[in-house]
């Protein structure tokens, strides 16, 4: 690291305007962390109030590969603290693995990226003064999202030791990919390639200690997320594992600056692989440029709910004991006898996945609102493309990818289902189950196209409240008991919850209806109005 | 002579700013037209309801023959546009773009495309997130010149472009004339119009103030220069259409009226020159001396408009 005299001037302005930029952002980065935290302890110490209760659950999962293999080492959890710690640090460890990448990045690779730093760097600011504003803003981020957790786990009744050591775990996980981001942002010359590398870095060391915590051996100890797990908070609070994550985490942010004075202003370590000097035939036509545009994306979250799928079938098993036995657990799902349990458990699950494959869909359909504000749509519809043929090609994939995410998602919890029972029936049983919220998804991705015809500017904020409030009605509308005109409102309501019950045409045919009715609005407005940019 | 392009009393706002305020243009078929006018005067906005991106709030606007909302699409297969910011898909590179808007549009000559490329120096393998903002335009450029297009609709498209390829440009651009297509060229830069243009349309807060051919506009403009003497340069001050004498470190600058051009140099002739440098006015300064008094009359704030990055 040649950090002569004046590497770092500015720094410090830097820094306070960085803070400035995300006063809004990581705030709720670290309230969304914080309160799932609490969420968790509030529900468990009401879940597992007796000591019964606790056992039940201590037998279920800390034999059951798939819970150990998403959350962390089973231990600890002849308390309800312990219970709490080891449900949830893995997903907080995520967001704070998260927090600390998309800080990092927005303030170095992608301001870079939009020449923003060339701006900078020719005022009076250092070489390495960005990237060390950037890794302060998001070590400050980590300290104070462990404090807040410390402090709120303390407050909802758990010990206060264990609360702050779950808290600095959680905090040492983002320090440590706030040292990877650091230097993967010098490797790759675009913020997409950052996010790929970094959180394809984060999917390997979470794998590594889901091996190493099934097994229950040394493999743990590849993985930074297998370190900061294993402090044991509430039980162990041991903190020595923390003092590793803090000297990787600075070791690879040196590393960061090294590699820094190794490369060009704009570029990275690896330079881009050339691409194809023409074009093959399958791209040229509207609907091929969504194709080639939607790929990545739709491949992810067809894998990702794949992924899931087999998740939510492995878990199926240890249902039965798992809620069997729990009184309102049994409320959740809607008190059904205990036969029907995994049915109504498998239903459950998928609602879930349509909630997610309807966020695809959205997302699918609001990528042509950026490809428009972003420029891109204009050259296309200065050409022979109709604006129905161009705003039909990303609907097309929008509406086809969710239907095959979705389909995926059930094939592979039918598969884990049939090598689990041995009947071959749950194969198609599952597959129907997942195919039938499919006019579902759709009249959710005709909520965004609506929107994206008749109000461009305001679409992507309303078309993604409407997501959540989906998500909000279809998770809770009953077990709250919220009236029943609420819970309508969710279309994926409208489905009956199979496997548990019977198939109807009805909703079909009404959804069918709402989603021709929202698109003809969508294509219809857009056809009419003006092509709008920014 | 037949019209391609043929707008008047057209009108388009944007909530409360009023982007286009009854412009008029006539491009007539076969013929390179500059469409000038400083930033945010309306052109790429003219340019973009003459594709029917934008659907105007009034006037009559006619495009090949037809009108440019209603008959988009198969007006657009005639027609070829380069955007004045390009913006591209990041991931695709820069020769699949120029297929696929090539394909788009009804097909490119691939003789002329690898012609194209070479000429303007465009790797056509790179991604375009690694193109800088030249090269992205290089893109679109080549795009629009490989096609048999009868009319190109130009928007600053020479912006990011370095000298050597401007000449480039303006070598492709004299060739597309010979063929007999028409050019709508839009720009800010009077002498790229001037190189160019076989008439010009002058618009200003949307609003067309001048059209003709280069020649009827030449009493605009006025030069700037800068000359160093042997003997002092003090009498040409007194000259008739000099203007702004400044003395400078044993140079002097002004600026002349173009038609009096002729006598300033007779008369420096005489003083024995050493060094002249030249320079045309930019199109802000032509305003702000032609139009300013009268605007600024009109309680529009010209000093803020014209001197706008
Ligand atoms: N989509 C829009 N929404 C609101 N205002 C707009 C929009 N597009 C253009 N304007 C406004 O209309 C006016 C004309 O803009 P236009 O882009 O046509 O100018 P221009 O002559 O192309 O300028 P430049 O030389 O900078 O490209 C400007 O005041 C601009 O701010
Ligand atoms: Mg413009």
């Amino acid at each position: 690291m040649s950090s002569g005299s004046g590497t770092l001037t500015g720094t410090g302005r830097l820094f306070r305007f960085a803070l400035r930029r995300d006063r809004l952002r990581l705030p709720v980065w670290i309230a969304v962390g914080t309160f799932m935290v609490v969420t968790q302890s509030v529900s468990s110490q009401a879940l597992y109030d007796t000591a019964a209760d606790l056992a039940a659950y201590r037998a279920s999962v800390g034999s059951n590969a798939a819970t150990i293999a998403l959350a962390g080492p089973p231990v600890g959890l002849d308390t309800v603290a312990g219970a709490v710690a080891f449900e949830i640090s893995a997903t907080v460890m995520l967001i704070a693995a998260l927090m600390a990448m998309f800080t990092v990045t927005r303030h170095t690779r992608a301001d870079e990226e939009a020449g923003r730093t060339e701006l900078l760097r020719s005022a009076r600011v250092g070489r390495h003064a960005p990237l060390l504003a950037a890794v302060l803003l998001a070590a400050l981020a980590c300290v104070v999202l462990a404090l807040t957790i410390g402090v709120a786990t303390t407050a909802s009744g758990l010990p206060a030791p264990g609360s702050f050591v779950l808290g600095a775990s959680v905090a040492a996980c983002g320090l440590v990919f706030t040292g990877v981001t650091a230097v993967a942002v010098q490797a790759t010359g675009h913020t997409r390639g950052v996010y790929g590398l970094v959180g394809g870095l984060f999917a390997v060391a979470f794998v590594l200690r889901a091996i190493g915590d099934i097994e229950g051996n040394w493999v743990v100890w590849t993985s930074p997320v297998g370190w900061a797990q294993a402090t044991h908070p509430f039980s162990d609070d041991a903190v020595a594992p923390l003092l590793l994550c803090l000297v990787v985490a600075a070791g690879l942010v040196v590393a960061g600056f090294a590699l820094l004075d190794r490369r060009d202003l704009g570029s990275g370590l690896v330079q881009p692989r050339p691409g194809r000097p023409t074009a093959r035939r399958g791209l040229l036509s509207p609907l091929g440029l969504a194709v080639r545009l939607h790929r990545g994306a739709l491949i992810a979250w067809t894998a990702g709910l794949a992924l899931l799928g087999v998740v939510y079938g492995a878990l199926a098993e240890s249902v039965e004991t798992l809620i069997g036995e729990n009184e309102q657990a049994l409320a959740m799902f809607g008190n059904p006898d205990v036969d029907q349990l995994v049915d109504a458990y498998l239903g459950t699950t998928f609602a879930i996945t349509a909630l997610l494959a309807s966020a695809y869909a959205v997302s699918a359909v609001l990528r042509a609102r950026a490809e428009e504000s972003g420029d891109r749509a204009e050259v296309l519809l200065a050409t022979g493309t109709s604006r129905a043929a161009w705003l039909g090609s990303h609907v097309a994939v929008a509406l086809a990818g969710s239907a095959l995410a979705i389909t995926a998602s059930g094939l592979t919890t039918g598969l884990v289902r049939v090598a689990q029972t041995g009947e071959a029936a749950a194969l198609g049983r599952m597959v129907g189950a997942a195919v039938s919220y499919v006019p579902a998804i759709w009249v959710v991705a005709g909520v965004a196209v609506a929107l994206f015809g008749l109000l461009p500017r305001l679409a992507t904020t309303v078309a993604w409240t409407a997501v959540g409030l989906f998500l909000l009605i279809t998770m809770f509308a009953e077990s709250f008991d919220w009236p029943g005109w609420v819970g309508d409102l969710s279309p994926i309501n409208w489905i009956p919850t199979l496997p548990l019950e019977e198939w109807t045409l009805a909703p079909l045919v009404g959804l069918a209806a709402v989603a021709v009715a929202l698109l003809a609005a969508g294509f219809g407005g857009f056809r009419r109005r003006d092509i709008a940019l920014g | 002579m037949t019209t391609a392009i043929s707008v008047s009393g057209l009108v388009k706002t944007f909530g409360a700013t009023r982007a286009l305020d009854g412009l008029d243009l006539e491009v007539a078929t076969g013929e390179v037209h500059g469409f000038l006018g400083p930033n945010g005067s309306g052109k790429s906005t003219t340019i973009r309801v003459l594709l029917g991106l934008l659907r105007p709030d009034g006037g009559r606007s006619e495009l090949l023959g037809g009108d440019p909302w209603r008959d988009a699409v198969a007006l657009h297969r005639r027609l070829a546009y380069v955007p004045g910011d390009v913006t591209l898909w990041p991931s695709i590179s820069g020769g699949e773009a120029i297929d696929l808007i090539g394909a788009l549009r009804g097909g490119l000559d691939p003789r002329r495309r690898a012609e194209l490329l070479e000429r303007f120096d465009l790797d056509p393998r790179k991604k375009a997130r690694t193109y800088s903002k030249g090269n992205r335009q290089k893109v679109a450029l080549v795009a629009a010149l490989a096609s048999d297009a009868e009319l190109l609709v130009l928007d600053e498209p020479t912006s990011g472009l370095d000298p050597l390829m401007e000449a480039v440009f303006q070598e492709c651009i004299r060739e597309v004339r010979a063929e007999g297509r028409t050019v709508l060229l839009s720009s800010h830069i009077l002498a790229e119009a001037e190189a160019l243009c076989d008439r010009v349309s002058i618009i200003r807060l949307g609003r067309t103030v001048q059209s003709g051919t280069l020649a009827e506009l030449r009493h605009l403009t006025r030069m700037s220069m800068v000359v160093e003497t042997e003997r002092p340069a003090d009498g040409v001050g007194a000259l008739p259409g000099v203007h702004d004498l400044r003395h400078d470190d044993g140079r002097v600058s002004f600026d002349v009226d173009t038609d009096a051009l002729d006598g300033v140099l007779r008369h420096l002739a005489g003083l024995g020159v050493r060094g002249l440098t030249s320079t045309p006015p930019t199109l802000e300064e032509l305003f702000l001396r032609h139009y300013g008094d009268e605007l600024a009359e009109d309680g529009v704030p010209v000093a803020q408009e014209a001197g706008r990055p």
